[in-house]
C-alpha cells in the first residue's frame, strides 16, 4: 500500500443560495463547513450524521458532481479538478441509496452495466461484453438478468447492478451513499456482506455514508460523526463505538432502538428542535442542543482536537 | 411517482385493450394509407373538371349517381377523389409540422431545463415570445409578402407551434438531471451528448410523444382554418379548410358539400387527440394543460 491516502479533503465547504421568493434576500446554507480529512488506501471511513448534516453535499463533491465552494478534493493524490472525467471515473465511482433512481429504466442491465467501458471510448465491443459478463457474475446476477430493464428485478438485484456498474472500470475508491438504506432488511446484510467481499478481494477503499450505526459499525475502519456541516468527532470504529467522546456521538449512539418492546423510543436529552442549517448558531454549532452546555459553549467555537485515540471538536475534550 | 412502461409484451397488450388507443389507431392508422395510397385508389383525377355534372350528390342520396360515390363538386370534380387527396395533404401538414416543431422545441426545452441558469432564461424568454404571436396573424402576414403555398403553411406552422414541445422538454429534463441515474452517468465519466442523449432524451420521448399529437391535430386544424381563410394551401389543391371554404356558398342548397370535408375534419382530429389521450393514460403522463 502506498502512502498517498486514497482520499483527501482539505478544508471542503459549500454554500448553497436558497431562493425564499421574488423580492426576499437569497439565504446561504452551509452544508458542509471547513471539512478535512484523508481515507488511507484499502479502508473503509464511515460518515454518520442525522439527515440534513451534510453528508450526501460532502459524497456528491468528492465525486466531482458539485463544485465545493471553497478547498480541495484530492482523489489518489491527484486534484479532482485536474483529473478528466475519464481518469476520474477510472478512479472513483458511487452506489447511491436508492437503486430505482439510480438505474436507467429505459437501459437494458447489460448497458447500463456497460456505460463507464463505453465512457472510456477506447474498450472495444468484445471486450466489454467480456468484462460486464465479470462485474455481474461477481454480484451474484446472471448473464439473463443482463438483458432485463431494471424495473424487472428487485430492489436488492437492482442495487447489485449499480455496484457491477460502479465496480466494472476496476476503481480504487468507491463512494457509498446509504446503499442499503432503501432496501428491504432482508436484503441489506447481503449487500453489506457483498460490498465487504468485494473490498477484500479488489482492496477497495471505501467512503461509507450512512444515518444507520449498526451498518457502519459492521463496515467501517474508521467512523466520523457529522453535525450540521462539520465533523465533530472522528476515530477508529472500535474506539467510537466503545467510547464515545463528543455529547452528540453518546446521543446518536444512545438514540440506536433497542429490541426490547416496552422502552419505545429512547429519549437522549437533545430536545424537539431540528437544527438548521441556514442558520448556524455562534459558538459550539452543538450547544443549543447539547445536554452538557455550559456558559462558554454559546460564544467559543471548538476546534477539531486530536486526543489520545481520535479527534474531537468539544470544549469539554479540550480541557 | 411517474410509472414508466417496460418495452415489451405487457405494455404492447395494455394498448390493444384500450378502447381510445384501438380507435384512435385505426382512423389515424386508415387515413395514413389512404392518404400514402391516394394515386391508387381515388377513382377520379380529383383536379378534373366536368362541368356538365356540377353538384352531382352522394349515390347514397337521391338524384345520386353511382359514378360518384360521393357526388361532385361545383366544378364537378369527384368529391371522394377530392376528399383522398385532401387526407394527404391534412396529413402531411401534420407530420411534417410535428416533426420541425418538435425538433425546435426538444432541443430549446432540454438546452434549457439541463443547463439552467442563462441558458434557461433565453429559453424562457423565447417561449413567452412565441407564445405572444398569433399564429393567423402570421399566417396572414406571409400570405400577402409571399403568395400562400403549400410549403409556406408547413413552415409556418411548424415554426410557430413548437412552444408545448419546449414547455413539456424543460420541465421533464428539469426533473430527471437531478435523478441518480444522471449523476452515475456522469461519474461513470459520460460525455454531455451523452448523457443528454441516452439518459435524458429516452426518458422524457414518452411525454413528448403525447405532445405530437396533440400538436398534429392542432396542426391539421390550424391547416384547414387557415385554407378556409384563403391564407393556407391555395386551390385547387384539395385541402379539406380549402373544400368547406370552396362549399360555403352552397350549403343551404347542397348541404353535403360542407359535410363531407367537415366530418373528416371531425374524424380524422378525434382520432389523433383520441390516440394521444390514450397515450397518456397508458404511459402515466400527466399534462396539465
Amino acid at each position: 500500500m502506498s502512502d498517498i491516502p486514497a482520499i483527501e479533503v482539505r478544508g471542503l465547504r459549500r454554500v448553497f443560495d436558497v431562493r425564499q421568493g421574488l423580492f426576499a434576500k437569497p439565504r446561504q446554507v452551509v452544508a458542509v463547513d471547513d471539512v478535512s480529512f484523508s481515507v488511507p488506501a484499502g479502508s473503509v471511513l464511515g460518515i454518520v450524521g442525522e439527515s440534513g448534516c451534510g453528508k450526501t453535499t460532502l459524497a456528491r463533491m468528492i465525486l466531482g458532481l458539485l463544485p465545493p465552494s471553497s478547498g480541495d478534493v484530492l482523489i489518489d493524490g491527484q486534484r479532482l479538478g485536474d483529473l478528466d472525467r475519464r481518469a476520474r471515473a477510472r478512479l472513483i465511482q458511487p452506489v447511491f441509496q436508492d437503486p430505482f433512481s439510480s438505474l436507467n429504466p429505459r437501459r437494458r442491465v447489460r448497458d447500463i452495466v456497460a456505460m463507464p467501458l463505453v465512457a472510456q471510448g477506447n474498450i472495444a465491443g468484445d471486450e466489454v461484453k467480456r468484462r460486464v459478463g465479470e462485474a455481474l457474475e461477481r454480484v451474484g446476477l446472471s448473464a439473463e438478468q443482463g438483458s432485463r430493464y431494471p424495473s424487472q428485478l428487485s430492489g436488492g438485484q437492482r442495487q447489485r447492478v449499480a455496484i457491477a456498474r460502479a465496480l466494472v472500470l476496476r476503481p480504487r475508491i468507491v463512494v457509498c451513499d446509504e446503499p442499503t438504506s432503501a432496501l428491504d432488511v432482508s436484503v441489506q446484510a447481503q449487500i453489506l456482506n457483498l460490498l465487504a467481499e468485494l473490498r477484500k478481494d479488489l482492496g477497495l477503499t471505501y467512503l461509507f455514508i450512512s444515518h444507520n450505526l449498526a451498518v457502519v459499525e459492521h463496515v467501517a475502519s474508521e467512523v466520523a460523526v457529522m453535525y450540521l456541516g462539520r465533523i465533530v468527532e472522528r476515530n477508529e470504529s472500535e474506539a467510537l463505538f466503545a467510547h464515545p467522546q463528543h455529547p452528540y456521538t453518546r446521543a446518536l449512539l444512545d438514540s440506536v432502538l433497542t429490541p426490547e418492546p416496552g422502552l419505545g423510543v429512547p429519549d437522549v436529552g437533545l430536545g424537539d428542535t431540528m437544527p438548521d442549517p441556514a442558520n448556524i448558531p455562534p459558538g459550539c454549532r452543538f450547544h443549543p442542543r447539547c445536554p452538557l452546555a455550559f456558559e462558554r459553549c454559546s460564544h467559543e467555537t471548538p476546534k477539531l482536537t486530536p486526543n489520545e485515540a481520535g479527534f474531537v471538536e468539544c470544549l469539554l475534550a479540550e480541557e | 411517482m411517474s410509472v414508466t412502461v417496460v418495452p415489451g409484451t405487457g405494455a404492447a397488450r395494455r394498448l390493444l385493450r384500450n378502447i381510445g388507443f384501438v380507435v384512435g389507431a385505426t382512423i389515424v392508422g386508415v387515413t395514413l394509407i389512404v392518404a400514402i395510397l391516394a394515386p391508387w385508389i381515388t377513382p377520379y383525377d380529383p383536379f378534373a373538371v366536368d362541368l356538365v355534372h356540377r353538384l352531382v350528390p352522394p349515390s347514397f342520396m337521391e338524384d345520386g349517381t353511382p359514378a360518384n360515390f360521393l357526388g361532385t363538386d361545383q366544378l364537378g370534380r369527384d368529391y371522394l377523389s377530392r376528399l383522398i387527396y385532401g387526407a394527404r395533404i391534412s396529413m402531411i401538414i401534420g407530420i411534417a409540422t410535428v416533426i420541425t416543431s418538435g425538433i425546435i422545441g426538444t432541443t430549446l426545452g432540454i438546452l434549457g431545463g439541463f443547463y439552467g441558469g442563462r441558458m434557461d432564461d433565453v429559453v424562457m424568454f423565447l417561449i413567452t415570445a412565441r407564445l405572444s404571436i398569433p399564429v393567423v396573424l402570421v399566417a396572414l402576414a406571409v400570405a400577402g409578402l409571399l403568395g400562400s403555398s403549400f410549403i409556406l403553411v408547413i413552415l409556418v406552422l411548424g415554426l410557430l407551434l413548437w412552444d408545448r414541445f419546449a414547455v413539456v422538454a424543460r420541465s421533464t429534463t428539469m426533473q430527471i438531471r437531478t435523478l441518480d441515474y444522471v449523476s452515475a452517468a456522469w461519474c461513470a465519466g459520460s460525455s454531455q451528448a451523452s448523457v443528454l442523449l441516452r439518459e435524458i432524451l429516452p426518458n422524457i420521448a414518452t411525454h413528448l410523444a403525447v405532445v405530437a399529437t396533440l400538436e398534429m391535430a392542432l396542426a391539421i386544424l390550424l391547416e384547414a382554418a387557415l385554407s378556409f381563410l384563403g391564407l393556407g394551401v391555395p386551390a385547387p389543391l384539395p385541402s379539406w379548410g380549402l373544400m368547406i371554404a370552396e362549399a360555403k356558398e352552397y350549403m343551404f342548397f347542397t348541404p353535403w358539400v360542407i359535410l363531407v370535408p367537415g366530418i373528416a375534419l371531425f374524424v380524422l382530429v378525434l382520432g389523433v387527440n383520441l390516440l394521444g389521450d390514450a397515450l397518456r393514460d397508458l404511459l402515466g403522463t400527466d399534462l396539465n394543460r
